[in-house]
């Protein structure tokens, strides 16, 4: 067949009637009972006990239960899930649960004492990123049925916190062990369950895995046999969606849930869905390294102070954009301890002059390092390097901004070799305890150069707020602590960046936790 | 020792042909696991960083564990050695980031890129022959005038920009196109044979698959074209202009051949032999330059997996896609070769 000018001109006409003829009216049209949720994903796996991504924990959190949980925004309050709020002993060394006998897997096979502690030491000893959360931590059974009896070697009343994290989310051990599961020592070799939850889920929550694609979506269905009250989707799909197409996705009704816009995108959509902008957990800081071996002038007290004193903190805030918080030191707002915004730092020009002539350094030049192939919530460590390069000039500090990858800013940041930088801290689990490894000595402090001993009077109240039970207590000395550290540590807290998602208004509004993004078990299709 | 060289020149020279670029491609794959596994090694930067998280990281037992499973611990020809004794054995390694075989990561992304690509390719084979053609016969015309525009702009415009507007005109604002991805939201893939979701569709018999797969296809792969159909229109106008002066054209008028045969028949066809080559490089350049147009459209092919596993240093997918991408090189090479022989009888293989 000779093909003609003609016919090559109708080619694509023809096959677009074509396709349009295969596909039926409505077939892009969604169903009513699919909730679609669009975020940029940080995935690597479906283990639980292998993942500590926020992905993974927003897609495993209505699949995994934990023996304790958070409900709505709130990360102060501990609520019963799979077991009642622990019995804590004054020691703050043992920890009762019981299980609640309700509790039951997807298989129908009921929760038991046998499960947890299969899935804590699962979680131990695979040697995972969420291992951390349960280092030096005993399970065992209790006395009496359902009891569960947890023992720390060092006294650790931040416990509880860690175990709602999804990551220690307990599992079928029956289903797991079946599938190449082991929780014994050595777990890091020959545990091989990994695969097999990827392709069904063993957990109580009430959502079943259905699909599981790292690269595309994640697809949850409803677990029919599910203990606890039914959730309001038969299905939920959580898509890779980079977010220049999730403001678009939204207003087009193609998902009915966006979670990485930027805070300037929400003009656009406040009229066509619901907008959410607040303060995410992250906290970005900045610190001027102690250690004189790798900067004699950044580790002189008064240029750290100095330092402290010029920055235009109100400033860099505003680059933060909407919906962006500033806490009073380390601990983010939302957390119990968190300090006060105005009992931060605060900018004072001739101050900062006075204590750089304090130094005796004269025109100084620094190195200032930050991340420069990703954002945090959107916003860019560039501007904010800039914005703080300016403020320093001010009062007389040259700063030479040093752009980095992330691959080997880590490295640098982490061996502690960086003079001045720009960094981040994502909470491990919502307690301040998590906030300590910034004392001297302690892990972020080394990176700050900040050795121990070298501030006896932080280092005394982080050792009583570790160790204290009483909750009120524990605030007032994480209050101290925080305000020595602001007084003599390296750090300073910039901003914690805003975190800003659209929802559509099909749905009752959404609110945002900081451990899981969204809770997809508790969202519900709005009221007629 | 004379045996094998007669049995060598019985072979048709197409075979001799293919078997010697093929023995020259498997050198060439093993220089290539060279130059990527060196360069993974010179980049600055810790897998261990940039895989376990900011805790793990700092946890000797958690990181010896981590550098043990991905060999990491053994010294470097060592890596190097036991990489090729796999390669041998078709195994890839495993990726750091996904926890899977990068040989089952490749067989998942490479499909969708490929079909991605070659539904660009077709359509900027067609548009662009087509409209080459054109701007030939009307030479400084004003088709010719609006043809070199459109050409000029198609190799301009960032790809990037050209996605996310014709995502918003074609999906937003007329809502004619569907949404991201390859399938509607939690749609079911038809039957893996492939992994190409049109084809395997079509092999299945799942007509409203084939209909919705067909669908994601269209934007991102004329997106992926638009920059290819400006250099092959280009080409094809150069190939052509030079036929059309051809006596053997001239004579094909004089004996007064239909104008559309001369064109088709008598000038576009030695005119071919350029345009393939360029479709053969741009082909190439489409499989490892998807990752701007996966991005947008949620695609999820090679090139993001190839993107992601660079920012996250996994050593073993970063130097698995390297490979393939050059194995695909190669190959295309070849049949680009093949096809010289088989439109232009002047070539010969051997």
């Amino acid at each position: 067949m000779i093909i003609t000018r003609r016919m090559l001109g109708v080619l694509p006409i023809a096959m677009a009637a074509a396709v349009a003829g295969m596909v039926p009216a409505g077939a892009f049209a969604q169903d009513a009972s699919t909730l679609v949720v669009d975020t940029a994903f940080q995935l690597k796996t479906a283990d639980p006990a292998r993942e500590f991504e926020p992905t993974a924990n927003l897609v495993l959190h209505p699949v995994y239960e934990t023996l304790i949980t958070f409900k709505g925004s709130d990360l102060t309050t501990l609520v019963p899930s799979l077991a009642s709020i622990p019995v804590v002993a004054p020691d703050a060394k043992t920890f009762t649960f019981t299980l609640n006998p309700a509790a039951k897997f997807s298989d129908g096979s009921p929760v038991t004492v046998d499960d947890v502690i299969f899935s804590f030491n699962r979680v131990k000893n695979v040697k995972g990123s969420p291992s951390f959360l349960l280092d030096g931590v005993t399970v065992a059974k209790g006395a009496k049925d359902g009891e569960i009896v947890l023992t720390t070697e060092q006294p650790d009343p931040g416990l509880p916190y860690k175990l709602a994290n999804p990551a220690v989310g307990i599992v079928n051990s029956k289903l797991v062990k079946a599938n190449q599961g082991s929780a014994d020592e050595g777990a890091d070799k020959t545990d091989r369950a990994e695969a097999f939850l990827a392709s069904t889920s063993a957990g109580s929550g009430p959502y079943i895995l259905d699909k599981f694609d790292m690269a595309a979506e994640v697809v949850l269905k409803r677990n029919d046999a599910y203990w606890g009250a039914k959730p309001a989707y038969d299905q939920i799909v959580v898509r890779n969606v980079d977010t220049s197409a999730q403001q678009m996705n939204v207003m087009r009704g193609d998902s009915q849930i966006a979670l990485d816009l930027r805070p300037d995108q929400l003009d656009a959509i406040k009229d066509a869905a619901y907008t959410l902008s607040v303060p995410g957990a992250d906290v970005v800081f900045m610190f001027t390294n102690a250690n004189p071996e790798i900067s004699a002038t950044a580790a002189n007290p008064d240029f750290q102070q100095a330092v402290r004193l010029a920055i235009d903190y109100d400033g860099i805030l505003a680059i933060a954009g909407e919906g962006a918080a500033r806490p009073g030191s380390i601990i983010p707002t939302m957390f119990a301890g968190a300090l006060p915004t105005d009992q931060g730092p605060k900018r004072d020009v001739e101050a900062a002059k006075a204590a750089l002539a304090k130094s005796g350094i004269k025109d100084p030049v620094i190195e200032l390092t930050y991340v420069s192939d990703i954002t945090k919530n959107g916003v860019s460590f560039a501007d904010v390097a800039a914005k703080m390069q300016a403020d320093l000039k001010e009062v007389g500090i040259t700063a030479e901004l040093k752009p980095s990858p992330v691959s080997t800013f880590l490295d640098d940041y982490r061996a502690g070799t960086l003079p001045m930088t720009i960094v981040w801290w994502g909470p491990d689990y919502p307690d301040p305890s998590d906030y300590l490894l910034f004392g001297p000595g302690e892990k972020v402090g080394l990176r700050a150069g900040w050795k121990a001993g070298s501030a006896p009077e932080v280092t005394e109240i982080a050792k009583k707020a570790a160790v204290e039970i009483d909750q009120a207590k524990r605030i007032e000395l994480y209050d101290a602590w925080q305000k020595a550290l602001n007084a003599q540590g390296p750090f300073t807290s910039l901003f914690q960046p805003a975190f800003s998602m659209a929802s559509s208004k099909t749905l009752e509004p959404v609110e945002y936790n900081a451990m899981w993004t969204i809770d997809l078990t508790a969202i519900a299709p709005a009221k007629q | 020792m004379s045996f094998l060289r007669s049995a060598w020149y019985a072979l048709p020279n197409l075979v001799r042909f293919v078997i010697r670029r093929l023995f020259v491609g498997v050198l060439l794959c093993l220089g290539i696991t060279l130059v990527s596994f060196a360069l993974t090694q010179v980049v600055p930067g810790d897998p261990v960083s940039a895989n376990l998280g900011d805790r793990a990281a700092s946890d000797p037992e958690i990181v010896a564990a981590f550098r043990a499973r991905y060999g990491l611990d053994k010294p470097v020809p060592q890596q190097y050695l036991l990489y090729l004794e796999r390669l041998v054995h078709g195994d890839l390694g495993e990726s750091q980031q996904t926890k899977r075989p990068v040989t089952t990561d490749l067989a998942q992304y490479l499909p969708a890129t490929i079909e991605l690509a070659t539904a660009a390719m077709i359509l900027a084979l067609v548009l662009g022959i087509s409209l080459g053609v054109v701007a030939a016969i009307g030479r400084d015309r004003w088709p010719d005038q609006v043809i070199r525009v459109i050409s000029l702009a198609g190799v301009s415009i960032p790809t990037f920009w050209l996605a996310l507007v014709t995502f918003y005109i074609f999906f937003f604002k007329l809502g004619i196109a569907p949404g991201v991805g390859r399938l509607n939201p939690g749609g079911k893939a038809p039957p893996s044979i492939t992994n190409m979701f049109t084809i395997d569709a079509l092999l299945s018999g799942q007509w409203t698959t084939l209909g919705i797969a067909a669908s994601h296809l269209v934007l991102p792969a004329t997106v992926l074209a638009i920059y290819t159909v400006g250099s092959i229109t280009r080409f094809t106008r150069a190939a052509m202009l030079e036929s059309l002066s051809q006596d053997y054209v001239r004579a094909a008028r004089a004996k007064g051949l239909p104008e559309r045969t001369v064109i088709l028949r008598h000038a576009l066809r030695p005119a071919l032999a350029a345009i393939v080559t360029v479709a053969g490089m741009a082909f190439g350049r489409m499989l490892s330059g998807t990752v701007l147009v996966e991005s947008v459209f949620s695609w999820p092919g090679i090139g993001q997996y190839a993107y992601k596993s660079a920012l996250a240093l996994d050593l073993r997918a970063i130097m698995g896609v390297s490979l393939v991408v050059a194995a695909i090189y190669i190959l295309v090479n070849m049949a680009v070769d093949i096809i010289y022989a088989l439109i232009d009888p002047r070539i010969r293989l051997g």
